[in-house]
């Protein structure tokens, strides 16, 4: 690999500079023992201690991770079942028509999608809460992971399906040995995408809210008419560490599985 | 394969941990009996303290939720799906939601507490004798300036924000009445006009205000007036109180010419499936101590009069935020104007803001 000369290398930090600054700027504010964010007076960490002393706020955050996790793992499993369908579709235009039915749900604004949702529930009956928020999150992640499966599926060479057939190999094992195992990194990324989707949905989220369950997105906007005080930079500088630790976990469970040792099964 | 299905046994495990986890802290949190009412307030607007202290002497449990804005609260009330039994919409508010069909009538006798509001805050033109709703809290719209960045101007008159020296130093809030409302009182009309050429007059007035503004942004103003950032303000009282207690050189001031008065108050919403209990809330939140309280905790100005003598002088001395009745007397309730005069409010509003540069 060629080495990178000066320019890029400023310019590259330059970009992450401009990206990270707004966060540490945040977090580091969360440390002030003053109340605002104009003036740092002393170290503190009286903010993370409210943090958990706030029973309410820590209930709405882990509604908002159990809401994430849950309504990504099944739209990814909806969605990939969803990207094979299409992917096996027979007929060309049937396909292409279902295609482009999952992009304009893509790009439809999250305010419609909200009030459509609000509408149904209230129609059929459903309790605005825990359901009604899953169910909303998994409907717009769907789409979402259906973009992300599909290009790996089409980027694959039928001849290794063929090859697997003529080696004698059932519908289930080329499903579950040939299929499955290559696009596992496009169902990773929709699970990520979906998972960060249903973090900081703000639109959607706010019309299905009810009954005392609501998610961080919606409690942080609500209290920006007061301004937001310095317990949501700690709150904020939480979530960033619990990420970065994340991420950093499944980069070593990824390197782990690539090296010699771990040959797939 | 296997490692698809072993990551989504992961995420099951983590999320019933989570729930579990959940499941321990809303027990913690609710201790009282199965009773409970629901409270749909705006964001920060409550002293959470308190809702403790009532669970434990009511014993009612209360499910709390937040909004941002009426109109999405009104959204929600009317599409029903959760049952909220106590909300808090502004003055204006209150009376489309009583168009709408949407509040329960009161009844006093189960509020005895209702005695400590100051009278002059009640009967007013949104909802002749309170049938509907008891104010909440209660504020003013003004000016906030930073004298230090200043040639001492002190805006005793919405004139003075058309004064050449205030060139690119002046933020607006982003609200058609608000900023309408400036020119019509300057011209000495009406906040609630409906007259068309009233309110072309006050559109031309206000375009000539163009050179003066900056900006025309919301909550954000409070950051960049404490930062000395900028140096005169349009905002609401209760923004103002945010921002001098965090800059000293930051004053409030209500123009003489007269200005707006706002409430936003408690109602019962039709959906209410626990009215008694909500009466009981109510009734909690005017007891003078209580209302004290909170009051100390939001920052705005409480309607209650036998909560001043339990606050903190500095505070209800403060003719900025508690303006005597000679003061007063200018001041002006927002009445709902219909959604005809409403979107003609609007789009003068957007021209205007168009027309700046």
């Amino acid at each position: 690999m060629k080495k990178l000369g000066i320019l890029p290398k400023v310019y590259l930090a330059a970009v992450f500079v401009i990206l990270y600054a707004p966060i540490f700027y945040l977090i580091y504010y969360s440390f002030n023992s003053g109340d605002g964010m104009s003036n740092f007076e002393s170290f503190t960490l009286d903010h993370y201690q409210a943090v958990f002393q706030d029973t309410r706020l820590l209930i709405i955050v882990l509604n908002t991770v159990i809401i994430a996790l849950l309504s990504a793992l099944l739209s990814t499993t909806i969605g990939v079942m969803g990207a094979l369908t299409i992917y096996f579709m027979k007929n060309k235009s049937a396909r292409q028509a279902v295609l482009s039915l999952n992009n304009i749900l893509i790009v439809s604004p999250d305010v419609i999608i909200g009030a459509s949702f609000l509408i149904l529930f209230t129609l059929i009956g459903v309790k605005l809460g825990f359901a009604s928020v899953l169910i909303s999150h998994i409907a717009f992640s769907i789409p979402i992971v259906v973009i992300m499966v599909l290009p790996k599926l089409l980027e694959m060479s039928t001849t290794l399906i063929d090859a697997a057939r003529d080696l004698g190999a059932s519908r289930k094992d080329i499903l579950t040995r040939v299929i499955l195992p290559y696009i596992k990194p496009g169902i990773f990324a929709g699970f990520f995408l979906a998972l960060t989707y249903s973090l900081d949905d703000f639109a959607v989220t706010f019309f299905v809210t009810g009954n005392g369950f609501s998610t961080l997105s919606v409690e942080i906007y609500s209290m920006a008419r007061t301004g937001i005080t310095l317990t949501i930079n700690a709150l904020s500088g939480l979530i960033f560490l619990l990420t970065i630790i994340l991420v950093l976990g499944y980069y070593i469970i990824g390197n782990k599985a690539k090296s010699p040792q771990g040959v797939k099964k | 394969m296997k490692g698809l299905i072993n990551s989504a046994f992961v995420i099951l495990l983590v999320s019933g941990l989570l729930l579990f986890a959940n499941y321990q802290l809303e027990h913690k949190a609710g201790s009282a009996g199965k009773d409970t009412i629901t409270v749909y307030n705006w964001g920060e607007y409550i002293d959470p303290d308190l809702l403790k202290q009532f669970e434990e002497q009511e014993g009612i449990k209360v499910i709390y939720e937040t909004f941002d804005s009426n109109e999405g609260m009104m959204g929600k009330i009317e599409q029903g799906g959760t049952a909220y039994d106590v909300t808090v919409p502004s003055e204006y508010a209150v009376q489309m939601m009583e168009e709408k069909d949407l509040l329960l009538p009161l009844d006093f006798s189960k509020i005895p507490n209702v005695q400590h509001i100051d009278p002059y805050f009640m009967n007013l033109p949104f909802d002749p004798d309170n049938q509907y709703s008891i104010p909440y809290f209660w504020g003013t719209v003004g000016i906030a300036y930073n004298a230090s960045l200043l040639e001492g101007q002190t805006f005793e008159s919405w004139e003075s924000l058309w004064d050449a020296s205030l060139r690119q130093k002046l933020i607006l809030v982003d609200s058609a009445r608000e900023v309408i409302g400036i020119s019509l009182n300057s011209l000495g009309y009406s906040l609630n006009s409906t007259s068309l050429q009233e309110l072309k007059q006050a559109t031309d007035k206000l375009e000539t205000m163009g050179p003066n503004v900056k900006a025309v942004i919301g909550d954000e103003v409070t950051q960049l007036m404490i930062n000395n950032e900028a140096s005169v303000a349009l905002t609401w009282s209760g923004q103002a109180a945010d921002m001098i207690s965090e800059n000293d050189d930051i004053n409030y001031i209500v123009p003489n010419e007269g200005s707006n008065l706002w409430f936003d108050n408690i109602v019962i919403p039709k959906t209410s499936t626990n009215v008694e209990g909500a009466y009981k809330f109510i009734n909690f939140m005017l007891d003078p101590e209580v209302a004290a309280q909170n009051a100390e905790y939001v920052g705005y100005s409480t309607p209650n009069t036998a909560a001043l003598s339990f606050m903190d002088e500095d505070i209800t001395s403060d003719e900025r935020f508690y303006p005597d009745e000679e003061a007063r007397k200018n001041l002006e309730v927002y009445e709902n104007l219909g959604l005809e005069t409403l979107g003609v409010y609007n789009e003068l509003f957007l021209k205007f803001k168009m027309g700046l540069r």
